[in-house]
């Protein structure tokens, strides 16, 4: 491994600025410029955070809704910027956020699959490679050359999380989204997951689904308001954790 | 900073080549006479302003419609991008609040579908010149030259317009309004020396877009080789504003997915 390191966040602060009636237009602006003080309020989400990730770690992010997990996975994919501090990526990255961004309802699954893939960074030959696992571990079959629109909200989820999982990444970020499609599926991502750790991929995941993190999971990382309250083993923290939300 | 631009670029080849396509595919979904309407549009443009324009001027040029596409393709490739340009990053929002990758991928694909319809409407731009006896010359090969002049000037200004809208919603309109404006600065419809000795004749002669349309003109219309001492000067400046338009992007993109 060239780095020692995959993901350093160093002395990271984030906060959003509260709007409490957003001046969009230009009016507004100059008419209230001089009174922003009063409409915009600031909200910081993270308070220097500082955390290291080895190449092949899977790091599990816990803590309880609004704690700043989120916004930490959302700084390490460049979605928005640190106020202050600094992220550092060593690797390829891929983060499964959200799924489904950017498939487009009208075209087929097999065009979004193309589409998807291509946002993730990947080549046109790269994509033809992978294709047919895509498809393969979707199960969609025969729906893949209709169009996406026609498709269940579960069929959808299955394809979207076939490609994401499909593009090689050697970050992998990934924001509850274990809850996909039925059990079968569900176990089916989890092997995925764990195949995935075995060759040596970096995964951080955000999840209260604590018992699955458990056994994916090496390392924990328990954020309490937006400060890293525990880093370690991960029985240990998720014990911790527990006995603070029960 | 260009380094990492074009290794932005040819990192995402692929999401850049289908969201040309969708550009250009989606732009007319649904109509019957799909991509056809790229030509169909400025050739309609054209045909109003030829019937128009010979009753208000007294003396027009002799091939007056071909005088008139030549000018009005490259305009209408002007509008176009400036104006899907400037919505392009709002208008791709919900997608730039979820994944990451390089956000200028929206502004350059606006630019190159556009100058890709262009090239193709301007097929129709030598059908004119062959059924109206001008033909070509050998100055053409001075058109390259000036598409990817064209281009960049394009890039650096929707770069600006493209992020600033996002902070500043009122930019489109603005930017509309002054696109109108413009066209009245440009020598689309007359010939730039209608205005010599008058007091906007400066308006015309430090326009970049005049200029380049001026330089389409000499190519096509009067076979001549084009003010290269302008054009030079317009490279110049579009580089630096180019420069300029992409450090302001990259200043910007950092708040795209906090203000969507």
């Amino acid at each position: 491994m060239k780095n020692k390191y995959a993901i350093i966040v160093e002395n990271v602060s984030k906060s959003f600025k509260l709007v409490y009636d957003k001046p969009f237009t230009l009016k507004e602006r100059l008419v209230f410029w001089n009174k922003k003080n009063t409409r915009v309020g600031k909200h910081e989400v993270l308070k220097n955070v500082s955390l290291k990730i080895k190449p092949g770690e899977t790091v599990a992010l816990i803590g309880v809704n609004g704690s700043g997990k989120s916004t930490l996975l959302k700084l390490m994919t460049k979605i928005i910027y640190p106020t202050e501090g600094k992220i550092t990526i060593n690797g390829k990255l891929t983060s499964l956020l959200e799924l489904g961004a950017g498939f487009h309802p009208d075209f087929t699954g097999r065009e979004n699959i193309y589409f998807n893939a291509s946002i993730f960074g990947l080549t046109a030959a790269e994509i033809d490679k992978r294709v047919g696992d895509i498809i393969e571990f979707s199960e969609l079959g025969n729906f893949i050359d209709n169009p996406v629109r026609t498709y269940s909200s579960g069929m959808y989820m299955r394809l979207a999380f076939s490609v994401a999982i499909n593009v090689d990444a050697e970050i992998l970020l990934i924001d509850e989204i274990l809850a996909v499609g039925d059990q079968h599926f569900q176990e089916k991502c989890f092997a995925k997951l764990q195949e995935l750790k075995k060759s040596g991929k970096t995964i951080v995941i955000v999840s209260h689904a604590l018992s699955s993190i458990k056994e994916l999971c090496d390392r924990a990382v328990w954020i309490y308001n937006g400060e890293i309250k525990m880093d370690g083993q991960t029985e240990k923290v998720v014990e911790e954790y527990l006995k603070v939300c029960v | 900073m260009m380094k990492e631009l074009l290794n932005n670029l040819y990192a995402y080849r692929q999401l850049l080549k289908s969201n040309v396509q969708k550009e250009i595919r989606g732009k007319y979904k649904g109509s019957f006479l799909g991509v056809l309407w790229s030509f169909v549009n400025p050739l309609l443009m054209t045909l109003v302003y030829a019937i128009v324009f010979p009753l208000i001027l007294k003396d027009t040029e002799p091939h007056y419609i071909t005088y008139l596409v030549i000018a009005i393709l490259p305009w209408n490739y002007f509008t176009t991008v400036i104006s899907q340009g400037t919505t392009t990053i709002l208008g791709n929002g919900g997608i730039l609040k979820k994944v990451y990758f390089p956000r200028e991928i929206f502004p350059i694909s606006v630019n190159l579908s556009g100058v890709i319809n262009f090239l193709i409407s301007c097929l129709v731009m030598c059908l004119f010149l062959i059924f109206s006896g001008i033909g070509f010359s050998w100055v053409i090969i001075f058109f390259p030259f000036i598409v990817l002049l064209q281009f960049i000037i394009q890039q650096a200004i929707i770069f600006i317009t493209s992020a600033v809208d996002v902070y500043v919603r009122d930019a489109e309109y603005i930017i509309n309004f002054f696109v109108s404006m413009l066209f009245y600065a440009t020598p689309i419809l007359y010939s730039a020396d209608m205005f010599a000795g008058s007091s906007i004749e400066w308006l015309i002669k430090i326009n970049p877009i005049a200029i380049i349309i001026n330089a389409y003109r000499d190519i096509f219309y009067y076979q001549t080789i084009p003010d290269m001492q302008m054009l030079g000067i317009v490279l110049l400046i579009g580089i630096l504003l180019f420069y300029i338009g992409l450090k302001v992007f990259r200043k910007l993109e950092k708040g795209f997915a906090e203000e969507l």
